[in-house]
């Protein structure tokens, strides 16, 4: 048995408005000094899950702990172990960078010692240095997300919850922001829950990724293991014309490891893409089925959200 | 109250140099326009004579405490509209402390106006009481005043979900609390259901209020039928609880 207390436990989270259940049921547990990614489409439940562990919410039903404290029983202690990024940016426009950073930690009570060096390091470290004593209305979209990004730092959170933190940015700010993340983790044993519907991303980063859909968990575990589940290589094929005689005789192939269908397409995982490409085809042709697309790709984490929701998840 | 403080000491550091102006130049415009302009014709109606810039200047104040209160407001619908009030709410501070470090920084426009509208009063000839303790006295009526606004229009920016309705509810008020009052004529030139009006409305209290305290021959300028002072203190104190109250059920039911 493992004594430590998890950085992030729920159990049987529920969220309901009236009606509408946004969060079914969610069961997490997040180790100490990890990255976990909340991986799914919009409105799927991730920014419901992180407002009723950021304490912005209280759950319906189940519970919740944030370093051993309750969300709910204990908000104000939990307040005091998070730092939280919002999916909008939510910065105050006509202050300086260095002023958001100010009152920030003032509002967490730090002293105006601990605010200048604390301010003065994070920055640095989000390469703010030289534009902190500038309005942030005058920042770019990553500029912005980096500054939320060290101001979420401000007080040393032990968990930090990011929801959706490259959302809107171009490759290169996301890229790093990637490295910014791995290298808080590295340097200051902090756990991290992030919330993406970017695929990549959590396969980057994440120690461990939930894939979330329709308000529960419906897969669990570190990216390798969940694409290993996959077979070793993925065919993709779309076409017109008999798919279900198509679908009806690849079940019977020998390679082919498991089949996922969506709405136009067809996922095989068979054991070497490369090799089985032509025997997939000649099938397809004598089942009048016309493959107008077809590829072969290492299985990814968009695989793995499409055998568990047979639907894809896009990047928006 | 840390955070209330840090929270006022955000919002008055955002003052920028438009703001600033604004904040000087309206009420300035209002002495000195509308007062001069109005001047003319007021000046034999009102009781003591020609000075009709100091009758009006405790109206300006209660215009620009209602107008500072409406603009408070406002603030804190952008900040729940926007998402900024979830900054405060993960952090962890007193819920309430959010309400306050708003309304401190409407009462505290508000003053700044109140001293800017008889700075200006003064130069434009209106002479000030000699006794210091009715200035105070008059400054406690305009937080009082400022306080009371301030609690339901950040009430009303608590419950309206677009900035529309809110200027639509607010502005709905505006005219009449200025207009249904003594602010701008003697409540004894009213007609007698516009005094009844009048006297339902705290801008009436906050401005007989100041005149009288405030104002060298205060209780002239007041009319023959001033209100008596404790009238207009336990009218703006009832207003300013009242007023909060208000603000703090809707700030409950909004932020929880």
């Amino acid at each position: 048995m493992n004594m430590t207390k998890p950085a992030v436990e729920a159990r049987q989270l529920v969220k309901r408005y009236g009606e509408i259940t946004a969060v079914v049921g969610v069961d997490l547990t997040i180790q100490p000094n990890s990255i976990y990614a909340l991986l799914g489409p919009n409105g799927a439940g991730k920014t419901t899950t992180i407002s009723m562990l950021t304490t912005l919410i209280q759950p319906t039903e189940g519970s919740a702990t944030i370093a051993g404290y309750d969300v709910v029983k204990q908000a104000d202690q939990v307040r005091r172990q998070i730092g939280v990024t919002f999916q909008e940016t939510v910065l105050d426009d006509a202050l300086t960078g260095r002023q958001v950073m100010t009152y920030h930690g003032r509002l967490y009570g730090m002293s105006k010692a601990q605010r200048q060096t604390k301010t003065d390091e994070l920055l640095a470290l989000v390469e703010l240095d030289d534009a902190a004593d500038r309005a942030v209305r005058t920042y770019s979209g990553g500029m912005k997300r980096r500054l939320e990004l060290a101001r979420g730092l401000m007080t040393d959170p032990k968990v930090l919850f990011l929801d959706e933190p490259t959302l809107g940015l171009d490759p290169q700010n996301r890229a790093k922001i990637w490295d910014y993340i791995q290298d808080l983790k590295r340097r200051n044993g902090l756990t991290l829950l992030l919330t993406t519907h970017y695929m990549d991303e959590a396969q980057q980063l994440a120690d461990c990724v939930g894939i979330i859909d329709g308000g529960r968990i419906i897969a669990e575990g570190a990216p390798r293991n969940l694409i290993d589940q996959m077979g070793s290589d993925a065919i993709t094929v779309s076409g017109y014309g008999n798919r279900d005689g198509f679908l009806s005789r690849i079940d019977e192939l020998p390679f082919v490891q498991s089949v996922t269908t969506a709405e136009t397409i067809t996922q095989l995982a068979v054991d070497s893409g490369n090799r089985r490409l032509a025997e997939v085809v000649t099938l397809a042709n004598q089942s009048d089925f016309t493959i107008e697309d077809i590829s072969v790709a290492k299985p990814s984490l968009a695989d793995v959200f499409l055998k568990y929701t047979g639907r894809e998840l896009r990047d928006h | 109250m840390n955070a209330a403080i840090t929270l006022w000491n955000k919002q008055m550091s955002k003052l920028s140099g438009e703001e600033t102006f604004g904040l000087l130049i309206q009420p300035i415009l209002w002495v000195v326009l509308f007062g001069v302009g109005m001047k003319g014709i007021m000046g034999s109606a009102v009781a003591g004579g020609e000075d009709y810039i100091a009758f009006m200047a405790p109206g300006i104040v209660a215009l620009s405490a209602l107008g500072g209160a409406i603009a408070g407001g406002s603030v804190w619908l952008d900040e729940r509209m926007r998402g900024i009030v979830k900054e405060y709410l993960v952090a962890p501070i007193p819920r309430l402390s959010i309400l306050l470090g708003n309304t401190l920084t409407i009462v505290t426009k508000s003053l700044f106006q109140a001293i800017v509208i008889f700075i200006v009063g003064v130069l434009m000839g209106a002479q000030l009481a000699s006794n210091p303790i009715g200035w105070i006295g008059g400054i406690v009526l305009v937080a009082g005043y400022s306080l009371g606004f301030a609690g339901i229009a950040l009430a009303v920016a608590s419950k309206v979900e677009d900035s529309g309705a809110y200027h639509a509810l607010i502005f709905l008020l505006n005219l009449p609390l200025l207009f249904l009052s003594n602010a701008l004529y003697p409540l004894s030139s009213l007609p007698q259901w516009m005094q009844i009006g009048a006297r339902l409305n705290p801008t009436t209290y906050v401005v007989d209020g100041i005149r009288q305290m405030v104002l060298q021959n205060g209780d002239m300028l007041a009319g023959g039928d001033m209100i008596p002072l404790w009238q207009c203190f336990a009218a703006i104190t009832l207003f300013a609880i009242a007023g909060m109250w208000f603000a703090y059920t809707a700030f409950r039911s909004a932020v929880r």
